[in-house]
C-alpha cells in the first residue's frame, strides 16, 4: 500500500506574469501568449498533398458501377457520399477558367501570403466541383483562363503548394 | 438556495414514443492519422447501417434519415469550426437539417436527447446522432489545458490546467464525508479497464491490480494516472426512430426515454438546497446525512446527475434503480466521478455509494453490473463521442449482441489486434433495460437516458 500523499506546505508563484493589453478603461485587458503546434493527417487524401509535390493535380472518381452520380471530386475525398464506395485517385487537368475572385486585403492572424492578393475559384474540366486557389499574378475577371502552377522547389507541404496564373 | 417551481418539476412527456435501432464506432486510439475525422466518423456510421441487422440494405436507411444531431465537445480539438457542415456532406446528407451540439463531457448525450426530441416531436421519424473527437492533433500536456478550459477561465484554469485538478478536491471532500477509501476507487479503476480487455475498441484495457493503481504516478492528489480516463480519437453513431420507422427497420427495436439536467460550471458556486427526491427515497430519509455534511450538493454529489435522474426515472416508471436495471454505463473519467453517481442516480442512498462496489453489485453477474464496456477508463473518451457510444453499449446487450460486437474476429482485425486467448463474454443474460449517464465538466450537464427492450 502507497504512503499517504505529502504535498508541499509552501508554494511560491514561479510564472510569468501577464502582461496588460489595455486598461485605458475601468477594465483589464491582460495578454494570453501561446504557441501551439498541431499534428494533423491528411489521412486517406495524403496522395493528393504528395501529388502537388510532383506537380500533380489529383481528384477522386467514384467508380462503383451501381453508383447514380459517379462524380469527380477536387477538393478529393476517400468514400463517395452517394453509395459510399471508396473512391479512385485520377489526374485532371491543371487548367481551368475563373469561376469567382476576392481579392484578400485584412488577412486573419498567421497568413503566409502578403496581402493583399487574389483568391480565386477555378472551375476545371470534368470536375464536378469548383477548386478555391490563388492567383499569383495578373487581375482575375469571371471566365479568364488560368493554369496551376506547383511549388515543387520548397514544398510547404500544404494546400498553398498549388497557384493559378494566367495562361 | 435553489428552489424549485412546480413548473420547473414537469416530467417530460415524449408527443411520440422514441427508439434505438442501430448503433456504430470506431477502434478508439490516443492516436489515429490513418483517417481524417470524416473518415472516422464515416467508419462508424457504416457500422451502425451494415451491422446491426437492420432489415433494410444501407442505402434504404440512408434514404429514410430526415435529420441529424451532431456532438463535438471542443473546436480547440478539431481545429475547424463548424465540423458538422463538413461530416454531414461528407455522409452524403445534405440538404436534410442537421444541429452542433456542445455540452461539454455530455456532448454525447446531450446529442442523443436532441435527436430524441426530434423523433417525439415528430420533426423526424429517422433520425441520425453521430459525434466525435480527435484529441491527437495536440500532445497530452496541450490537451490537457484544451480540456481545462472546460473550467471557469478567470478562477479554475489557471489554477491547475488539468481537469484531475478540479475532481481531486471533491474526491478527497468524499473520502472524509464519507468514508470511501482509495481501495474502492482502485476498484473501479481495476474493474473497468480489466472489462476493456474484452473489448476490440479499447483503448486502455489491462489486467490491473488495486497496487498498481495505486501506485501508479499522480496526477493530482488523490487521483493517480489509472483513476483518469485518457484522450481518444474516435466517432460514434446511433439510429433514432418512432414507433412505426423503429419495427420496420428492426426485428429488436429498443425503446429509449432521456432527460438531463443541470449545474453550476464553478463547484465554487454550488448553494446547498433540498435533494431531489428519487421515487423509491422517502421525505427525512437525508436529515442526518446533511447534519453532517452541511450542504448538498456539495463537493460530493452532482446535482444535474440527480435532476437528470429524477426526471428519466419517471418518464419511465421506474421505482427502484437498482432492481429494475440490469446494467448501466456510468461516466467514469475519473474514479471518483463514478463513484459519485451512484448516490445521484439511486444505486445506493447517499453516503453509502462505496457499498456499490464493496458488496459486488458493479460487477458482472452482479445486481446491477456497470461499464461492461470498460467505461471510459478502459474504452474510449473521444468527448463528443462518448455518451453515443455508450449508449450503443447499453444497447447491444439489450439486443443480446455483445458477442458479436466484442466477440466477432471481424472487430478485433479492425481494429488491428489479436482477441485475447481469454476473451471473456460480458453479456449480461435476458437483459430487459439498461441505463447510461452522460457528464460534462464537474457535474455542468448530465443526461440520464434508459434503454428498454421493446420486442
Amino acid at each position: 500500500m502507497t504512503k499517504a500523499y505529502e504535498g508541499p506546505l509552501t508554494t511560491k508563484f514561479i510564472g510569468e506574469p501577464s502582461e496588460i493589453y489595455d486598461d485605458a478603461g475601468d477594465f483589464w485587458v491582460v495578454n494570453f501568449p501561446r504557441s501551439i503546434t498541431h499534428h494533423h493527417t491528411y489521412g486517406l487524401l495524403t496522395p493528393f498533398f504528395k501529388g502537388l509535390t510532383q506537380g500533380k493535380l489529383l481528384a477522386t472518381k467514384c467508380t462503383n458501377p451501381e453508383c447514380t452520380e459517379n462524380s469527380t471530386w477536387l477538393p478529393p475525398r476517400a468514400d463517395c457520399p452517394d453509395c459510399y464506395a471508396r473512391t479512385e485517385w485520377v489526374e485532371v487537368p491543371a487548367e481551368g477558367t475563373i469561376y469567382a475572385y476576392t481579392m484578400l486585403d485584412y488577412a486573419g492572424i498567421g497568413i503566409e501570403m502578403e496581402t493583399p492578393y487574389w483568391q480565386i475559384d477555378v472551375q476545371i474540366e470534368g470536375v464536378d466541383t469548383i477548386f478555391k486557389g490563388w492567383l499569383k499574378e495578373g487581375k482575375p475577371v469571371t471566365g479568364m483562363p488560368v493554369r496551376a502552377e506547383f511549388n515543387t522547389a520548397n514544398p510547404t507541404h500544404t494546400i498553398l503548394d498549388i497557384c493559378w496564373v494566367p495562361k | 438556495m435553489i428552489k424549485f417551481g412546480k413548473g420547473n418539476l414537469r416530467v417530460p412527456q415524449w408527443s411520440r414514443r422514441v427508439f434505438m435501432v442501430a448503433g456504430g464506432c470506431t477502434p478508439f486510439r490516443k492516436y489515429f492519422p490513418e483517417y481524417k475525422l470524416e473518415e472516422l466518423v464515416m467508419m462508424g456510421y457504416k457500422m451502425m447501417l451494415e451491422d446491426n441487422d437492420l432489415k433494410l440494405s444501407p442505402k434504404q436507411v440512408k434514404d429514410c434519415i430526415q435529420y441529424a444531431a451532431y456532438g463535438e465537445f471542443a473546436d480547440h480539438f478539431q481545429d475547424q469550426l463548424l465540423c458538422e457542415a463538413k461530416i454531414h456532406d461528407y455522409l452524403g446528407l445534405d440538404p436534410l437539417w442537421n444541429t452542433g451540439i456542445k455540452t461539454g463531457g455530455a456532448t454525447g448525450g446531450a446529442a442523443m436527447l436532441n435527436g430524441c426530441m426530434a423523433v417525439a416531436s415528430g420533426y423526424a421519424d429517422c433520425v441520425l446522432v453521430s459525434g466525435w473527437e480527435r484529441m491527437d492533433e495536440v500532445d497530452t500536456r496541450t490537451g490537457n489545458f484544451y480540456i481545462s478550459t472546460a473550467a471557469c477561465k478567470d478562477f479554475e484554469t489557471r489554477m491547475g490546467r488539468i481537469y484531475s485538478s478540479y475532481y481531486a478536491p471533491m474526491a478527497n471532500r468524499f473520502a472524509e464525508a464519507y468514508n470511501l477509501s482509495e481501495v474502492t476507487r482502485a476498484k473501479v479503476a481495476v474493474k473497468n479497464r480489466g472489462y476493456a480487455m474484452s473489448n476490440p475498441n479499447a483503448q486502455q484495457p489491462g489486467h490491473h491490480t488495486v497496487e498498481e493503481v495505486l501506485e501508479s504516478r499522480m496526477s493530482a492528489y488523490p487521483l493517480r494516472f489509472l483513476e483518469c480516463c485518457a484522450m481518444t480519437a474516435g466517432s460514434a453513431s446511433a439510429l433514432l426512430c418512432n414507433e412505426e420507422m423503429a419495427y420496420k427497420l428492426s426485428d429488436h427495436p429498443v425503446e429509449l426515454f432521456m432527460a438531463g439536467g443541470t449545474h453550476t460550471l464553478r463547484v465554487a458556486d454550488r448553494r446547498h438546497m433540498d435533494i431531489p427526491l428519487l421515487p423509491n427515497e422517502e421525505p427525512g430519509m437525508y436529515d442526518e446525512l446533511l447534519k453532517e455534511s452541511g450542504r448538498w450538493p456539495g463537493f460530493e454529489s452532482f446535482l444535474a446527475a440527480r435532476f437528470a435522474a429524477y426526471l428519466a426515472y419517471r418518464m419511465a416508471g421506474i421505482h427502484d434503480p437498482l432492481e429494475e436495471l440490469d446494467l448501466v454505463e456510468l461516466h467514469d473519467a475519473f474514479t471518483i466521478s463514478d463513484i459519485q453517481t451512484y448516490g445521484d442516480i439511486g444505486l445506493r442512498p447517499y453516503g453509502q455509494e462505496p457499498d456499490y462496489i464493496e458488496s459486488g453489485d458493479a460487477y458482472y453477474e452482479g445486481k446491477c453490473p456497470s461499464n461492461l464496456s470498460g467505461g471510459l477508463l478502459g474504452t474510449m473518451h473521444a468527448v463528443g463521442a462518448t455518451g453515443i457510444w455508450q449508449a450503443c453499449e447499453v444497447f447491444w446487450q439489450i439486443q443480446d449482441r455483445y458477442d458479436y460486437i466484442h466477440g466477432d474476429k471481424k472487430w478485433w482485425d479492425r481494429a488491428e489486434k489479436e482477441k485475447p486467448a481469454d476473451w471473456k463474454s460480458l453479456q449480461v443474460k435476458d437483459p430487459k433495460q439498461g441505463l447510461w449517464i452522460s457528464h460534462a465538466g464537474v457535474g455542468s450537464h448530465v443526461t440520464c437516458g434508459i434503454l428498454r427492450k421493446a420486442w
